[in-house]
């Protein structure tokens, strides 16, 4: 096993650029998720660390050696592929051995990595099967298999789940967590569906255009997130943006929405500080708001008032759609919550949980030293 | 969580960037090596040889010994003014038109009674494309045969009654003939019984085609017209036979190259025929260049052949490239 | 319904009619090669034979059989090249994206449409010049070089079906160029081949142009023998068609084992890739 380094790495494609100047450092037995929407470099940023892509500028270091230069063969990885790009003529043994073979490994260590494999993700009784005759998770399988016989340094996984049905998609992330802590490997996984991140990832990249924005545990990402697109992009639905407006009163920062006051919790008031305009945006997740009366607002909880406008019950939870001023703004309540559409209500948000954005660049207003939730 | 936010692009290195060199490079190289062979070959075989028949057409070599003196143009301006060749250009015409024209009818024809799902379907198809199994000298051997005059088809003619049998490739009529100054335009009846041959084996290939296109228009189209009110004919004109004007354009352009190198069926069965009404410019090209010993001559009729092709082949060839794309 | 089954039987009718049209030489070569010399009359053509024997057949083996194993010999060797240069550049071209790979492609495909015509007085002299003039290996080398066009192309439409990502895999378990080739490509080529070994057996074999000016008694392959027989001065239409049934029968049997393969390479030239 080995931690990864990809430092100033670009890729254009004519014009066109891909991956712009990525620089990250992957743990040694980290499971790094890199996140983000089609077409935001993500891919190609992996299959330039597996050497299926060239580099147009900077290095990618796999241990200590760069492998910028090298080919696929001389890195020491193996990829999982989104279809997972079996070999159609090979049976599930010879699929799993053609790499050990290549690399002139001694047969009765192929067989025994190979049937160990086997047991591992429990395709022992296919091994003489043919792709085709096999179902699409045992194939998914059998692409795991044929990467784990190899102990690469590093493994590459391309949205391996994103062909399977919803029910064993849920299933293999289990599987595929447990294999990570079992192997004790490194892992590079790209995926668009935030749910695998969330759940998978030690560390999550969150890509957009070909340029990071940003790289955190998935509860930094989630909490924290270092912009609006990320604040969006992460989580459904959506963290609230709320438009306000930023005043001072007697040294702390106020914001209004939609002609209230808000008093602003003291940690935001370091990156509130630079703002010089006056339009502000508060993020809030669903979840960290609730619809109370107004006598009943705790301690730590900012009110506004709003007007319920639509109402969505999902079963174990409702999402409730508020409009405060000129903003729809969602909160998550469980299914004891009963009101009415049209009904007045307070919004109480919990004040630790409050992101600023800079309106105009889209940039959290949050410093290093904000803290993560109370 | 140590540093939530981090700006990504903050931590810009100082480090002095070497421009990456191409890791699939060699691979790619590799891919391109392979083809040296084959480029080679065809580099000698396909464009050196006609760079080099565009060169023996501007001289005066038009004996066994080899004269390759300049002749400027003086071959062409001698072949077109030949009556053999504009006989030749005639035919070819006539040829080609009648020939694609009757693929095209026969072989929508066929694609359509075949794509009905009938019964024993592999089987219909199968009978229909055989022929272009066929030598096309076996065509000509074959045909000569049934058309023959004195028996074959016209047996059947007499059996029913006809006095007036048709005379078939040793037929010289023209229909109409027009006298235009040395040659008669018109349709030259000899051809004909040609064309009847050639559509004969190669109808199987336009039936193909055709009946690919047929079943890749989406059954959800024909099914919005019919919902629409159409009739299975006016459904056919309206809707399907729009979906295939690139299937058509394609057996077009095909079959006029096979029309252009059309020889060995012509050697068989007919030869030149009675005033060069069956002869075509490639047979003109073989036996001028080899049994008339006037190479200059023959280049001169190959590269007017080649021109022609070239001028509906680039084309296509150039489109069907971008359209991969 | 009634009009259903109308409709139904008269397209059998018109199918069987048809039908019975492109058989109609089949026919006729069957019941005239058939026929010995003296029952052949122009009168009766359409008749079954009388007394059917095999001995216009036996007249056109022994003016033929020299000739059978010439274009046998013609045939195995140039297919087999042409269509093993046709695999090598199919995978070159549809696989690996090289600079001008789509220029080169095309300068190789123009090789398909040109009217051969055009190179004969060249070929002609080359093929003197180094004594292959007049020799079975000198058409093998004739058409596998112009069998290359056709042969890429089919390759190259092929290859196109095989996914990359397959490919992906095998350079990452650590293989290159060739081996790529040989593990993977050639194990999933075996139709292609069949197709390109089909197409080009039955082109080579039906040959008439090349051979015709390439060859002389006793090197000619069996399409000009044909010819000659037809031509020649006393017309025995039996032994006529019994040679165009002989010459027939090779790719004819091919056609009728793996017609599916032949039909795919009759498309290859008019069906994008």
């Amino acid at each position: 096993m080995a931690g990864v380094r990809l430092s100033h790495v670009t890729r254009r494609f004519g014009n066109v650029v891909a991956v712009d100047d990525v620089n990250l450092e992957i743990n040694d037995r980290e499971f790094l998720v890199l996140l983000g929407p089609s077409g935001c470099g993500k891919t190609t940023t992996l299959r330039m660390i597996a050497g299926l892509e060239e580099l147009s500028e900077g290095n990618i270091y796999i241990g200590d050696h760069d492998v910028s230069q090298l080919p696929p063969k001389d890195r020491d990885i193996a990829m999982v592929f989104q279809n997972y790009a079996l070999y159609p003529h090979m049976t599930v043994y010879e699929n799993m051995a053609f790499g050990l073979k290549l690399h002139k490994t001694p047969k009765d260590e192929i067989d025994k990595r190979v049937k160990e494999a086997a047991e591992i993700l429990g395709l022992a009784p296919f091994l003489k099967r043919r792709p085709k005759e096999l179902s699409g998770g045992q194939r998914q399988r059998v692409a795991l298999g044929r990467a784990i016989v190899r102990e690469p340094k590093v493994f590459l996984m391309d949205e391996p789940l994103s062909n399977l049905d919803a029910k064993l998609r849920t299933q293999t992330r289990v599987e595929l967590k447990r294999l990570h802590q079992r192997l004790g490997a490194t892992i590079v996984y790209v995926t668009h569906d935030q749910t695998e991140a969330m759940t998978m990832g030690t560390r999550i990249v969150v890509m957009k255009d070909g340029v990071v924005q940003q790289v955190d545990t998935p509860e930094g990402i989630y909490r924290r997130p270092v912009n609006q697109f990320v604040a969006t992009f992460v989580g459904t639905p959506p963290m609230n943006l709320i438009s306000a407006t930023l005043t001072s009163e007697q040294g702390r920062f106020v914001a209004q929405v939609a002609g209230q006051k808000v008093a602003l919790p003291e940690f935001l008031t370091p990156g509130l500080k630079s703002m010089t305009a006056e339009a502000m945006t508060l993020g809030i997740r669903p979840e960290n708001i609730q619809l109370l009366a107004e006598s009943d607002v705790p301690a730590g909880h900012l009110p506004v008032a709003g007007v319920v406008r639509v109402i969505e019950p999902l079963g174990h939870e409702q999402m409730v759609y508020c409009q405060v001023g000129d903003n729809t703004v969602v909160v998550r309540m469980d299914n004891t919550w009963r009101g009415q559409v049209d009904d007045n209500v307070v919004l109480a948000m919990e004040s630790d949980a409050l992101n600023a954005f800079d309106p105009v660049t889209e940039r959290s207003l949050l410093t290093h030293e904000t803290p993560m939730l109370a | 969580m140590a540093n939530p936010v981090t700006p990504a692009k903050a931590t810009r290195q100082t480090t002095v960037r070497k421009p990456a060199r191409r890791i699939r490079g060699w691979d790619n190289r590799m891919a391109f090596f392979t083809l040296i062979p084959s480029l080679i070959l065809l580099g000698v075989f396909v464009y050196g040889f006609i760079a080099w028949s565009g060169y023996v057409s501007l001289t005066n070599w038009n004996s066994l010994i080899p004269t390759l003196t300049w002749a400027g143009l003086r071959n062409y301006a001698t072949i077109f003014s030949s009556f053999r060749f504009q006989s030749d250009l005639r035919n070819l015409v006539v040829f080609t038109v009648l020939f694609i024209a009757g693929d095209l009818v026969i072989g929508m024809i066929l694609a359509l009674l075949v794509d009905q799902k009938i019964r024993a379907e592999g089987l219909f198809r199968s009978i229909f494309i055989y022929p272009m199994a066929i030598s096309m000298v076996v065509t000509g051997v074959i045909w000569s045969w049934i058309l023959n005059p004195t028996t074959g088809i016209n047996l059947f003619f007499h059996a029913l009654g006809f006095t007036h049998v048709p005379e078939w490739f040793l037929s010289s009529r023209f229909a109409p003939s027009v006298h235009l100054g040395q040659i008669d335009i018109g349709i030259p009846v000899g051809l004909l019984a040609v064309v009847i041959a050639a559509v004969w084996q190669m109808s199987g290939f336009a039936m193909a085609v055709y009946l690919g296109g047929l079943r890749s228009v989406p059954e959800e189209l024909k099914e919005a017209a019919r919902i629409d009110g159409a009739g299975p004919w006016r459904t056919f004109w309206s809707v399907i036979l729009p979906q295939l004007k690139g299937t058509t354009a394609t057996i077009v352009v095909i079959q006029a190259a096979a029309s252009l190198k059309v020889f060995g069926l012509i050697y068989a069965m007919t030869g030149s025929g009675q005033d060069f009404s069956t002869d075509m410019p490639n047979l003109n090209m073989f036996q001028t260049t080899f049994q008339g010993d006037a190479f200059a001559q023959g280049a001169a009729i190959a590269i007017v052949l080649l021109l022609l092709m070239a001028a509906f082949t680039v084309p296509y060839v150039l489109s069907m490239l971008r359209g991969e794309r | 319904m009634a009009a259903r089954r109308v409709n139904q039987t008269l397209i059998y009718l018109v199918l069987i009619i048809a039908s019975i049209l492109y058989l109609l030489p089949v026919y006729v070569v069957l019941v005239t090669s058939l026929k010995s010399n003296a029952a052949v009359s122009l009168a009766h053509m359409w008749n079954l034979p009388a007394h059917p024997g095999l001995s216009s057949i036996r007249a056109a083996w022994a003016q033929l059989s020299q000739n059978f194993g010439n274009s046998f010999y013609l045939a195995i060797p140039a297919t087999l090249l042409s269509s093993a240069l046709g695999a090598i550049n199919g995978y070159a071209l549809s696989k690996w994206r090289f600079r001008g790979a789509n220029a080169l492609f095309f300068v190789i495909l123009m090789g398909l449409f040109i009217p051969y015509q055009s190179v004969l007085i060249p070929l002609l002299r080359v093929m003197d010049t180094i004594g292959l003039y007049n020799s079975i290996p000198g058409l093998i080398i004739v058409h596998t070089v112009y069998g290359i066009p056709i042969t890429t192309l089919i390759f190259r439409n092929f290859y196109a079906n095989i996914p990359d990502d397959v490919l992906e895999a095998a350079k990452i378990d650590g293989t290159g160029y060739w081996g790529i080739f040989r593990y993977v490509i050639l194990p999933l080529s075996v139709s292609g081949f069949v197709v390109s070994a089909i197409w080009q057996f039955t082109q080579i074999w039906n040959n008439f142009l090349f051979a015709v000016s390439l060859t002389n008694p006793p090197n000619q392959p069996v399409t000009v023998a044909l010819v000659n027989i037809a031509g020649s001065q006393t017309i025995q239409w039996n032994v006529q068609m019994a040679s165009a049934l002989l010459v027939s029968i090779p790719t004819l049997v091919v056609y009728i084992v793996l017609g599916k393969y032949f039909v795919r390479g009759l498309l290859a030239g008019a069906v994008k890739g």
